[in-house]
Order: structure tokens, then C-alpha cells, then sequence
């Protein structure tokens, strides 16, 4: 059987808050395959968005493994965590995290401008624009291009998200509440827009505490007092073949 | 890539960067402006000094000067033809100059020359008032005084031989506006007799209602520092009020071959201004007067003298100046003429009186550079100096630099843990700020050298200004800083090593902010607010 692409083990996390120490995660594990879009449901301060920034490398669990491809993240370097939050995974926040200094198009073009030094950018300048342009047209934001974040709604702000989050083709979109700060209708809109994706091949984990959000994942898991709970197969699209029949470990 | 393009943002969208750049445009501006001041000052120095000597000096040291002189001149021009240019004799001695008309008196410092030969071997020529209107007219022989007057179809014009020098002049002047501006005032007047202080200008003549000519007794000519007769006006312009040919006398104190006193009254030699003389320095406008080698020398008693024991003295100088030819190098040529003067030395040892070997023993070679030395590094360290201070407080702007900075990285957290989101490197992050800064640096150094420059370069006509206003506003006072003039020019090289440093200094600043950028945590930035 093939290695899963994301694979989280026992993975435990606590921070202090004044004098008490919180632990937010209790030994949470889960998988998530190729082309999946898995959803990680829970409460507010279950300890959702802790667990997704240590699927994305974003921070290290005081106890456990994170795998991506087979590899554990924890023994790469802080500076071979950056080139994997770079090249292989894409966020997508909640409150969109978007650098208010720059146009759309230059939001877009940052993990690109990250992923080049000053030499090779001379060279990936152009295509590197022209993906930041199609990637827009795609998100449907192409006649935006040259505003601020400040003169878009919040549903643009997270479609341009989402296009900063692709612009690099990444394997892994890992998405935090990408509907917390919008309304249903607006919601819906970037539901769809993650559901044509993942259709598309994209791997998506996605942390909502919102049910109807979770249902259009092909897989729901639930995090609960630090451990991932049961899981359970939503009213989502079809899954691709290869996650028809795999059971998810908790 | 991301660390120049977002610094390049950051720098031309946030406000508070701009503090920084001010900061940094300000202190670049006052380093420039100290560095170019002190600098040209020294240069000044450096030029003025190569300006009021011959490359090369033979000097007796002690006042009472040496002999031999004249045979030594010969001897050098004969030996080393390819090295030396010209030999001329200097008296150095100190007197009373006085302007019996407006019994005014001022101790002197006396220097006797060979006007023709002086003028070779220096730019001593160059700083002769009436000599550039009227070239070859400034002659120290003695002389009547020239008074203006009528011809015979009623115009006012100076003796023959004036006028035609100063066609002379218009003939080979080059630039139209000095002659504009001479036709305007051909000459400024003073009635007959001799003085007014309600004349001004820069030619002075008196005038009579006769025709043009000369009024007797040719008495010998005297050429007078420029500060020792007059004062600038509240507006910074220099005004004469004593027509040329003034008469004026200098008292002289001669001294024996051993240095005293003969014990015989002050000399006092009745003469005629022919000539204000203008180097530039200060001490020395504000001292010296020049007169005929010859005369000061019989003056003196420094002249062949007889002796007790029977026979002449030799006639003494204090300096012999050695003029080289173009190309020579200096210290090659000390030592060439130096071994000449040794050997010329050993040669005339035996023939010496006592008295005279102690001074030729006291005689020594000197380049124009060692003569100047005391006073050039005095400047130098002078200028390292206040270049330092400066520089010292200049660190505030790093100070500065880092407190911006810290309140940016402040600012910046979320961005910051963006950044990091987007998988950029703590290193980064760090390079990002410190690009930053050297932004603000480039940006405020551009600024500062701008401003620092257009002060300089007109620093000169801004204390004019404030000195019009009021006197006591005037910052430069010759009486210190030996020139009139503040040095205007800003050097290329200084301006891109205080840039630079300031360029340096700025990232040093941000160093400390920048290390914290680094060490945000991404979790803890995206959830800053």
C-alpha cells in the first residue's frame, strides 16, 4: 500500500496561558490522501487551527511525527520547513492574511517573489506574472488585479488567498476557516471554488466548525478534547477511486 | 527576491520610514558640511602654503640671516640646471608701518624681495591689487605719486603710462564681465591730497584739477598686506580708502651678525603704498609688507659692512628661495640641493668668521611642505577631529534607525508572520528589514549629500546674508580660519565615504529589530493584532 501524502501521528501540542498550561492537542493522528478534500470539524478551541499549522509546518507539536510524502517534517531544518510551506503546501486563513501595502496582483505574486532570489527572479519575472494573472482569471478576480486588499470585499480578499495559495502549485491546501468571516452567500461562493479545485486534483484539509461547510469534503474528522474523533463520509462529491475504500486511522 | 521588492514598498508607503530618512539626510548633510569645510580649509592650507614660498627654502632660522647666500644661488643653478629653475634672495625682519596722514600704526613683519624673481618662484603676483589693472606698473623702486587728472578735452584720466597698462590689460582680459565692470567705475578717486575714508572701491587714486601726472618726492615703494590697511565692510566686500602712492613709513630695527641690536635708533624710511598684496591667509595680510631686497638689506645693515679686523662683511639674506622646474619631485630635489648646501658649506668652513658659521650651521634645506608641516597636521588632526565628533553624533541616527525600525517590526508582525506563512526564512525575514533600512539609508544619504552640498556650495553667500542682517551673525572669521573665504568644495570621494558610512550605519541600526523580526514566531504573528 502507498505511503498516504499527509500522515500526522500522536501528535501533541499545549501552550501556557499565565500560570496553567492549556493542552490543546492530545495525541492527534490522521491521514490525508492525493486529491482528497478532508475536513477537520470541531469546536471553537478544540484546537483545530493548531493542528492544521502543524500539518503546514507552521509550528512544531511538543510530541509526535508529521509526515508529508513518507518524510518527516520535524527532522527538516526551520529553513527546509519554509521551502516546504513554500513549494508544497498553500494556506488559506480565516482573515484572509493578506499584506496590505501590495496590489492583488503582487499579493498573489509573493510566495513566487519568496521562492526566487533576487538573480532568478530577472528570469521568472514574466511567467511567474502570467500565472498570477491566469490564477486571478480563475478565481474570477482578473479586473482586480491592481487593487488594494482595503477596496475589496471579504470574499475577494479570500479568492485572492486562495490564488496567492496556488500560485505555486502546491500539492497540500490547507484552509482555516475560509468561510468564518463571510457571509452564507459569499461562503458558498468560496466552498465552490475550493470544491472545482479539489475536483480538479487538488488536495485540500480544510478546519471549519461549520457543518454545512464540512459536508462538502469527501471526509469529515472530528476534533474533539484533543484527539481526532470518528470519522465520517460526507454527502461531498465522490472521492477519487483510491480513497473509496481506505479507512481512516484515528 | 521578496526582501527587495517589499523593502522598495514598505520605503515609499509608510510614513514613520520617512523619519528615518530625515534622520539620516540630516546627518549625512552636517557630516558632508563639516568634511567639505575642514577639508577645503586644509586644501586651502595645502595650496595657500605652496602659493607663499618656492618649492624649495634655504633658511637661516635665526633672524639676523646668513651669508653666502648669493654664491650658494649661483652654485645650485650651475649644479643641478635640470633641477633648479631660479634662486632669490628674502629678508625676513619685523617693524613699525605707519600712515603719518591718519597716524595710523600697526608692527609689520618686513620682507625684502626681488619683486621680478619673487613673483617667479610664487604666486605672490597673483595677489597684487593695482598689478592686475595696470600690469607692470607695481615696481618697488622709488617712485613719485600717480594723480589723476584733466586732459585737455576735459576727461579725467590717470598719468600716460597707467593708462596704457591698463589698455594693456583690457587688451589680454579674457572675461568680458571683469572688463563690464570696470568700465562702469574705471577708476574710484580720492581728492588731492592723498587720503579720504569717504572713498571706497577697489582703485584708488587721488585726483587733481591739474592734467594727469605725478606729485614728487619719489620715495621707495612699498607693497602692504591687504588686512593690515583695511577692513571688510558689514557686507563682506573689502574697501580701499588710500589712493595709491600713498605716503606711508616703516621704522626698522637692524640687527649684527650675532643677532643684536646695533644699539642705534629704529630706521625710519619714509615711502609710498604702490601695492595692497592679497594671499589669502590672514596672519600674513594682516603683517606683512614688502619692500625692495636691496633697500632692506642696506636698511638693515645686512649689507657688506666693514669690519674691525679689516675687509667687507658679507651681506646677509634670511631665505634663499629655490624655484624648480615643472616635473621635479620635491623631496628628491630637498635632497639634491641639500647635499649642495653641505658641500658648499665644508668648501667655505674654513674661510668663515665665527659668527657666520654659526648661522650657516643653523641653515637648513627645507621643501615648502616641511615649512607648513606644524601648521598642515595642526589642521589635519583639527579636521580628523571635528569630522569625528561629528561622526559621533551621528550615531544617533543609528539610534534612530533602530527605534524606527523596532516600531516597525512592531507594526509588521502580521506581515511578518504572513511571510513566514508563505515560507519565508527567519534569515529572510531579518534581510528583509535590513534591506530596509539600507533603503532608508540610500534614500536619506542621496537626500543628505544634496543638501549637504548645495549648503556648501553657497555657504559663502548664506553668511553674507546673515551678515547683512547682522554682524555678529558672521560664523567665519578670517582672524581664526586665516582665509576670508569658507572653502566651498565638496569632494566627490567624501561625499561617497560618508554616504556609504551612512548606508553602513543605517543597517547597523536595524540590526537589533531586524533579529527579532527573524525570530517571530508565524503562529504568534498570525494571530497578532
Amino acid at each position: 500500500m502507498s505511503k498516504p501524502l499527509l500522515r500526522a501521528h500522536k501528535l501533541y501540542k499545549s501552550y501556557a496561558m499565565g500560570r496553567a498550561e492549556v493542552n490543546v492537542l492530545r495525541g492527534a493522528s490522521l491521514t490525508a490522501e492525493a486529491g482528497e478534500f478532508l475536513v477537520i470539524r470541531g469546536a471553537s478551541g478544540s484546537g483545530k487551527s493548531t493542528l492544521l499549522h502543524l500539518l503546514g509546518a507552521l509550528d512544531v507539536p511538543d510530541r509526535g511525527v508529521v509526515e508529508f510524502r513518507g518524510e518527516n517534517l520535524l527532522a527538516r531544518s526551520a529553513a527546509q520547513r519554509g521551502v516546504y510551506r513554500n513549494r508544497e503546501v498553500g494556506f488559506v486563513f480565516q482573515f484572509y492574511h493578506l499584506l496590505p501595502e501590495l496590489n492583488v496582483l503582487e499579493n498573489v505574486l509573493v510566495p513566487s517573489l519568496v521562492a526566487h532570489s533576487f538573480w532568478h527572479w530577472r528570469r521568472e519575472r514574466t511567467p511567474a506574472r502570467r500565472a498570477a494573472e491566469e490564477m486571478l482569471e480563475q478565481v474570477g478576480l482578473g479586473h482586480r488585479a491592481a487593487h488594494r486588499p482595503n477596496e475589496l470585499s471579504g470574499g475577494e480578499r479570500q479568492r485572492v488567498a486562495i490564488a496567492r495559495a496556488l500560485i505555486n502549485h502546491p500539492t497540500l491546501l490547507l484552509a482555516d476557516e475560509p468561510t468564518g468571516n463571510l457571509d452564507e452567500v459569499i461562503g458558498a461562493e468560496i466552498l465552490r471554488l475550493l470544491v472545482k479545485l479539489n475536483q480538479a486534483g487538488q488536495t485540500i484539509v480544510m478546519v471549519t466548525h461549520d457543518a454545512n461547510v464540512a459536508s462538502r469534503a469527501h471526509r469529515q474528522l472530528l476534533l474533539s478534547k484533543g484527539v481526532i474523533g470518528a470519522a465520517s463520509r460526507t454527502g461531498g462529491d465522490a472521492p477519487p477511486a483510491s480513497l473509496a475504500t481506505r479507512e481512516v486511522a484515528p | 527576491m521578496y526582501k527587495w521588492f517589499l523593502a522598495w514598498r514598505y520605503l515609499h508607503t509608510k510614513l514613520i520610514a520617512f523619519f528615518g530618512i530625515a534622520s539620516v539626510m540630516l546627518c549625512v548633510a552636517m557630516v558632508l558640511v563639516v568634511m567639505s569645510v575642514m577639508g577645503g580649509f586644509l586644501d586651502t592650507i595645502r595650496e595657500r602654503s605652496r602659493g607663499l614660498h618656492a618649492e624649495i627654502v634655504l633658511d637661516a632660522v635665526s633672524m639676523q640671516g646668513f651669508p653666502y647666500y648669493e654664491e650658494f644661488g649661483e652654485r645650485v643653478a650651475k649644479a643641478l640646471p635640470d633641477v633648479v629653475r631660479l634662486t632669490t634672495p628674502v629678508i625676513h625682519t619685523y617693524g613699525l608701518f605707519r600712515i603719518p596722514a591718519t597716524t595710523f600704526t600697526s608692527a609689520a613683519r618686513v620682507l625684502g624681495l626681488r619683486l621680478d624673481e619673487y613673483r617667479q618662484v610664487n604666486d605672490f603676483g597673483d595677489g597684487l591689487n593695482y598689478d592686475y589693472y595696470y600690469p607692470g606698473t607695481t615696481r618697488l623702486e622709488p617712485q613719485a605719486m600717480p594723480v589723476a587728472g584733466f586732459t585737455e578735452d576735459g576727461d579725467l584720466h590717470l598719468p600716460p603710462d597707467l593708462e596704457e597698462a591698463n589698455q594693456r590689460w583690457r587688451t589680454a582680459e579674457t572675461d568680458p564681465e571683469k572688463i563690464a565692470a570696470y568700465d562702469q567705475n574705471p577708476f574710484e578717486k580720492t581728492p588731492y591730497p592723498y587720503v579720504t575714508p569717504a572713498t571706497a572701491g577697489d582703485r584708488v587714486f587721488a585726483v587733481d584739477v591739474g592734467p594727469p601726472g605725478y606729485a614728487e618726492p619719489e620715495l621707495p615703494s612699498v607693497i602692504v598686506g591687504f588686512d593690515l590697511l583695511y577692513v571688510r565692510g558689514r557686507d563682506g566686500s573689502f574697501l580701499r580708502h588710500y589712493a595709491r602712492g600713498t605716503q606711508v613709513a616703516l621704522a626698522l630695527f637692524p640687527l649684527s651678525p650675532t643677532g643684536n641690536p646695533t644699539g642705534e635708533p629704529p630706521v625710519r624710511v619714509p615711502m609710498r603704498y604702490v601695492d595692497d598684496s592679497r594671499t589669502g591667509i590672514y596672519e600674513i595680510d594682516k603683517l606683512c609688507v614688502y619692500v625692495e631686497f636691496d633697500l632692506l638689506q642696506h636698511k638693515l645693515a645686512m649689507d657688506p659692512q666693514p669690519l674691525v679686523e679689516g675687509g667687507m662683511s658679507k651681506p646677509r639674506a634670511n631665505q634663499l628661495l629655490i624655484g624648480l622646474h615643472e616635473g621635479v619631485e620635491l623631496n628628491a630635489a630637498r635632497d639634491l640641493i641639500d647635499a649642495e648646501w653641505q658641500a658648499f658649506r665644508a668648501e667655505v668652513e674654513p674661510d668663515l668668521r665665527e659668527a657666520d658659521a654659526r648661522v650657516l650651521d643653523m641653515a637648513e634645506v627645507y621643501t615648502w611642505e616641511d615649512l607648513q608641516r606644524p601648521f598642515i597636521a595642526a589642521v589635519e588632526k583639527e579636521r580628523v577631529l571635528v569630522t569625528l565628533l561629528f561622526a559621533v553624533i551621528s550615531m544617533v541616527a543609528i539610534v534612530l534607525v533602530g527605534c524606527i525600525f523596532y516600531m516597525i517590526v512592531e507594526k509588521k508582525t502580521r506581515d511578518i508572520g504572513i511571510l513566514k506563512a508563505l515560507g519565508a526564512s527567519g534569515r529572510g525575514v531579518a534581510g528583509l528589514f535590513i534591506a530596509y533600512a539600507g533603503a532608508v539609508g540610500v534614500v536619506g544619504s542621496i537626500l543628505g549629500i544634496v543638501i549637504g552640498a548645495l549648503f556648501v556650495w553657497n555657504i559663502n553667500d548664506f553668511q553674507d546674508y546673515l551678515a547683512s542682517l547682522n554682524p555678529q551673525l558672521r560664523v567665519w572669521s578670517p582672524d581664526v580660519y586665516s582665509f576670508d573665504r569658507i572653502p566651498e568644495v565638496v569632494k566627490r570621494a567624501d561625499a561617497v565615504w560618508v554616504a556609504s558610512l551612512a548606508v553602513l550605519a543605517s543597517m547597523v541600526g536595524s540590526l537589533i529589530p531586524a533579529y527579532l523580526a527573524g525570530r517571530v514566531w508565524p503562529i504568534k504573528a498570525l494571530r497578532y493584532e
